[in-house]
């Protein structure tokens, strides 16, 4: 279902829902600085940057919490029934993608993962403006989400959204607050599909020192592929990994890295106590077993493993990146290391022996 | 059922295999049974200390107990080494993959152990055995460094009369007139074993240098990649395939193994270190 919504009613309906509602349901919203805000009361809904790119905080935060506990008998905030996230942008929608096939399989339900990811809606919205670290559609992403969402905002210009439902929740969401606004015309979809094509276009102009010109003519198929290529290229992953310090922050911070460990911390067997917290491929102790012998001993090795992991392994497993190119991990990394270099410069040391 | 949370077991026997080894039994503290497929793998849980992987040793024709052959290494194996008949564990699993036992009939098995590397290889030598007609031919290779380092002295009387069994054992380093068998690296006892190869289940495991190099050595032999099975040793926390710990290229060894073919795994950057 799209409905065609003003700005200023949208957010109004929002303010109703939050006033209306008990203490049960929650309101993130995106701020100008850039950091989820926990909506406390109304004057919050004032001026939200609906068009500004991604959050700092990463999607998995709702989900799969820094550190949680695992057996204790009642998760936390039992009381909550909705939590509503408002301005998630399409890469940490993708995100998302990665974090279910790990953690809601056939097999095992993660308990803590599902419990959070069924009080979710999310509302998600395009990103008109890309910045420079920006490079969702060049990994096979879009600057507007396209599914995954219980509602996206897209836009037809500054006063008018077009909101569409992705879920049946969603679906519900709109007939209740906006069943009476008009569905969009072809006129409206033109306008807001313009939006979208420069958004793509100004993307690939960020990029364009990442792929067109240094990779002329390779696919991207091909010039992830050549990530993969890694016995080869031992010296490069050196030299590209030399100024990386282990601070672990790219890991921390990415939508889509989910790795954890387990910390058995009962104090006896009648009082069982365990939680988890994020862990990080790139710490030395991360693939450590018995008696010290370690897989991935060096720097390098690890550093390379990240790469593999987003581009090679998930890629195999799901059919899709593991990264989503949200840039966060450009931003965050102390020695200025972009990961777009790093395949670049794979590519043009070792490309042509690669492809052959 | 809470997917992280183990199941009380209780120690109800401790075996000393070697100075360094015990096989310990457990038993479900709420009477029910535990059913694995050989080869599979459970979490350990020492309680207040840490968990760990660790294959059960023993026949999965048995389901009251189980046996697990644990080599004190670190932290964990230390506490447990120090605990008692009657202390209560925890138990999650069983996990992974178990040996594809399916494939082994009519067919020549070898199975190379090294090390405390015999405790899956236990379980799955005692599965063969409840049938031993269905095999063409079953041959145990089993190294460890000295006599005293051999796990499951006991059984091995009754292992060679079981026909259709064949056992060879080298130990690296013995004193003068201890040891009547094989002195050298297990993958010697290799030269003396009479199989077809193109057609012979190779399985095996051990600590990574071993399997290194029996891996290197088989396939000189003629063994194909895809009738070499290894398990694999990765760090692991969950045993689930969430935690991504286990990785190793796109497979994890809690849920895809931790059985591989040699086939699975020879593209993949540094297997056994
Ligand atoms: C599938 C599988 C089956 C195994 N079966 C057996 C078996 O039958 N018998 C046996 O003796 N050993 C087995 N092992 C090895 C056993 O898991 C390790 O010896 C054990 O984890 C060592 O724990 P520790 O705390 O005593 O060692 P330490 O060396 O002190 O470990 C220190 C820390 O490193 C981490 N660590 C080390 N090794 C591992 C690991 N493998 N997984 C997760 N974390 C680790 C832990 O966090 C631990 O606290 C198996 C391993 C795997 C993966
Ligand atoms: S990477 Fe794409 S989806 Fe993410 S914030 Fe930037 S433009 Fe939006
Ligand atoms: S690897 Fe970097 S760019 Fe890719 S999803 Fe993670 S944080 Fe974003
Ligand atoms: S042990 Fe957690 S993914 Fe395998």
């Amino acid at each position: 279902m799209q409905k065609v919504v003003l700005y200023t009613d949208f957010v109004s309906k929002l303010k109703e829902i939050f006033v209306k509602s008990s203490l049960d349901t929650i309101f993130y919203l995106p701020t100008t600085s850039y950091r989820y805000k926990k909506v406390v009361k109304e004057e919050d809904f004032y001026n939200i940057p609906f068009t500004s790119i991604r959050m700092i905080d990463p999607i998995k935060t709702f989900l799969f919490k820094h550190k949680e506990n695992l057996v204790s008998q009642d998760i936390p905030y039992n009381q909550i029934s909705t939590i509503y996230v408002v301005g998630v942008k399409s890469c940490d929608i993708n995100a998302l993608n990665v974090l279910n096939n790990m953690f809601i399989t056939e097999e095992y339900v993660d308990p803590n993962y599902s419990y959070w990811q069924k009080k979710l809606f999310i509302i998600s919205s395009d990103c008109p403006y890309p910045q420079e670290n920006c490079f969702c559609s060049i990994i096979k992403g879009t600057p507007y989400p396209v599914s995954s969402f219980d509602i996206n905002i897209s836009f037809i210009d500054e006063n008018n959204f077009i909101l569409e439902s992705g879920s049946e929740k969603g679906e519900e969401f709109l007939s209740t607050y906006f069943g009476d606004k008009d569905s969009p015309t072809k006129n409206d979809i033109e306008k807001r599909n313009n939006i979208r094509n420069l958004a793509v276009r100004k993307i690939k102009e960020f990029n364009k020192e990442y792929i067109e010109e240094k990779t002329s003519g390779m696919s991207q198929e091909v010039y992830y592929k050549i990530v993969s290529s890694f016995e080869q290229h031992q010296d490069i992953w050196k030299k590209e990994s030399l100024s990386c310090v282990q601070c672990l922050g790219c890991n921390y911070i990415c939508p889509s890295c989910y790795c954890f460990l387990i910390r058995e911390n009962s104090n006896s067997y009648k009082e069982q106590f365990r939680d988890r917290v994020w862990d990080s491929c790139h710490s030395t102790g991360y693939g450590r077993v018995a008696g010290g012998a370690n897989p991935r001993k060096f720097k390098f090795q690890r550093f390379r493993n990240r790469y593999l992991c987003k581009f090679v392994f998930r890629k195999e497993n799901f059919g899709f990146y593991g990264c989503t190119g949200c840039g966060r991990c450009i931003e965050v990394c102390p020695a200025k290391i972009d990961m777009r270099k790093v395949i670049r410069n794979l590519v043009l040391s070792k490309g042509e022996q690669v492809l052959v | 059922m809470n997917i992280y949370q183990p199941k009380n077991f209780q120690i109800v026997k401790i075996i000393q295999e070697t100075p360094n080894i015990k096989t310990f039994t457990l038993k479900p503290l709420n009477g029910d049974k535990f059913s694995f497929q050989t080869g599979q793998f459970i979490e350990l849980t020492v309680y207040g200390v840490g968990e760990a992987p660790f294959t059960p040793s023993s026949s999965p024709y048995k389901t009251e107990t189980i046996d697990v052959t644990i080599m004190r290494v670190g932290r964990m194996t230390e506490v447990l080494h120090s605990m008692k008949e009657g202390d209560i564990v925890g138990v999650r699993g069983p996990y992974g993959k178990g040996y594809p036992v399916e494939k082994f009939e009519s067919e020549e098995v070898l199975i190379l152990g090294g090390g405390v590397g015999m405790a899956p290889l236990r379980s799955l030598l005692l599965t063969l055995i409840e049938n031993i007609k269905r095999y063409k031919k079953v041959v145990l290779c089993y190294g460890a460094r000295t006599p005293q380092d051999i796990v499951y002295k006991h059984l091995f009387p009754e292992w060679r009369k079981v026909k259709g069994l064949e056992i060879l054992r080298s130990v690296d380093k013995c004193e003068q007139g201890e040891w009547d068998e094989t002195v050298g690296v297990v993958t010697c006892l290799l030269d003396k074993v009479n199989v077809n190869t193109t057609n012979c289940k190779a399985v095996v495991c051990g600590p990574p240098i071993m399997m290194k190099f029996s891996t290197l050595k088989l396939l000189d032999m003629g063994f194909k990649p895809e009738n070499i099975y290894l398990s694999m040793e990765r760090n692991m926390s969950c045993g689930l395939g969430k935690c991504g710990h286990c990785q190793i290229g796109s497979y994890f060894i809690c849920k895809d193994g931790p059985v591989f073919t040699w086939e699975q795994l020879k593209n993949i950057p540094e297997p056994f270190e």
